[in-house]
């Protein structure tokens, strides 16, 4: 089954899968870096969330959306989802365990570099959160260009079982 | 020489949004979009807000047009050959009023770097930029901001974030396309 018969986007090109597989490694890293080095200069978590999921968008206008979907497939992006608002809301939580105030980093009892390392934790978890977000909106947005209806109701009853974890990420 | 760029990048987002709103095409208002959107978050690196560049260059001009050409990858083009799009004097009209009473607030905000604009004096800003990096080890006052002193609205924020993902997903999911 050739993609590029089933849409009309997807163009199968050398030079874009070759400048692809070169940039995403790097690009990758620069949304880590960004999500990480919010604490020194401009960044944070959203804008490192954000390029991480450029990344994954790159890779699949490279190799075709539903080859990328397909390898991302399972509750991953979701998994990610809900780690990310699950770790920021336990972060909170365990300072008022500590003994501090919700979200009072300097409860733990780290020092100054605790409260560091604890705002980069965060910005880690809201990074999580924007990229699985954008990921799984880019690929259900296009994938019923890409998806014949018997496919597309088979992923459903799957995807469905894993939308508890999503919300109960958000409620916890 | 400074402002000089800054009213060139701004002339410039000006003249790319008016085309995103009159190019007829879609795709090419799309285009327009992004690069206002760009113009834009070069304005902030201007006036010296990197974190909101970023910010503009990457949701704005970079993963919102993605989203924008996938979207319209699902809609019909319009027949014709016209480039512009008819000009509705009733919505001029509107937009008319409202830009206008926006632009009367504006000769109430302090100018630009002004030393006596109320964030320059307030003693909060006065307090995070003696206290952020003795009390939280981070550089950046803005993140120091955003992720200590404001950590609560930001937990917000990623609430909102992942509520309105989950929300837009599950609506998503119930479409068919056929």
């Amino acid at each position: 089954m050739s993609q590029s018969e089933q849409n009309g986007i997807y163009v199968e090109s050398t030079i874009i899968m070759t400048t692809v597989r070169i940039v995403v490694p790097f690009v990758f890293s620069f949304g880590l870096f960004v999500m990480f080095h919010g604490a020194e200069s401009a960044g944070g978590g959203f804008q490192g969330g954000v390029i991480v999921a450029a990344a994954v968008l790159r890779l699949a206008f490279a190799f075709g959306i539903e080859p990328t979907r397909t390898w991302l497939e399972g509750p991953l992006t979701r998994i990610v989802i809900a780690l990310g608002g699950a770790t920021f809301a336990f972060v909170g939580l365990g300072a008022l365990v500590a003994n501090g105030a919700f979200l009072e980093y300097a409860a733990y009892g780290f020092g100054t570099d605790g409260v560091k390392y604890g705002i980069e934790l965060v910005e880690l978890a809201i990074g999580a959160i924007v990229s699985g977000v954008l990921v799984s909106l880019f690929f259900s947005l296009a994938r019923g260009d890409f998806v014949n209806v018997s496919e597309q109701n088979g992923g459903d009853a799957e995807s469905d079982g894993d939308n508890g974890t999503a919300a109960g990420g958000e409620r916890a | 020489m400074e402002s000089l760029a800054l009213y060139a990048t701004l002339t410039f987002s000006v003249l790319a949004a008016l085309a995103a709103t009159f190019l007829r095409d879609v795709l090419n208002a799309i285009i327009a979009f992004a690069a206002f959107s760009f113009g834009i978050a070069v304005a902030w690196i201007l006036l010296a807000a990197p974190d909101v560049a970023l910010t503009e260059a990457a949701v704005g001009a970079g993963i919102t047009t993605v989203f924008f050409l996938v979207t319209i990858a699902k809609t019909v083009r319009p027949g014709g050959q016209r480039l512009t799009e008819r000009i509705d004097w009733r919505s001029i009209a509107v937009v008319a009023v409202l830009v206008g009473t926006l632009l009367a607030t504006v000769r109430s905000l302090p100018r630009v770097g002004s030393p006596d604009s109320p964030v320059a004096t307030s003693r909060i800003t006065e307090y995070y930029l003696q206290n952020a990096y003795p009390e939280t080890g981070v550089e950046n006052a803005v993140t120091a901001v955003l992720a200590a002193y404001r950590g609560f609205d930001t937990l917000g924020e990623a609430t909102v974030v992942i509520a309105a993902g989950v929300a837009v997903l599950l609506v998503l999911r119930q479409e068919a396309y056929v």
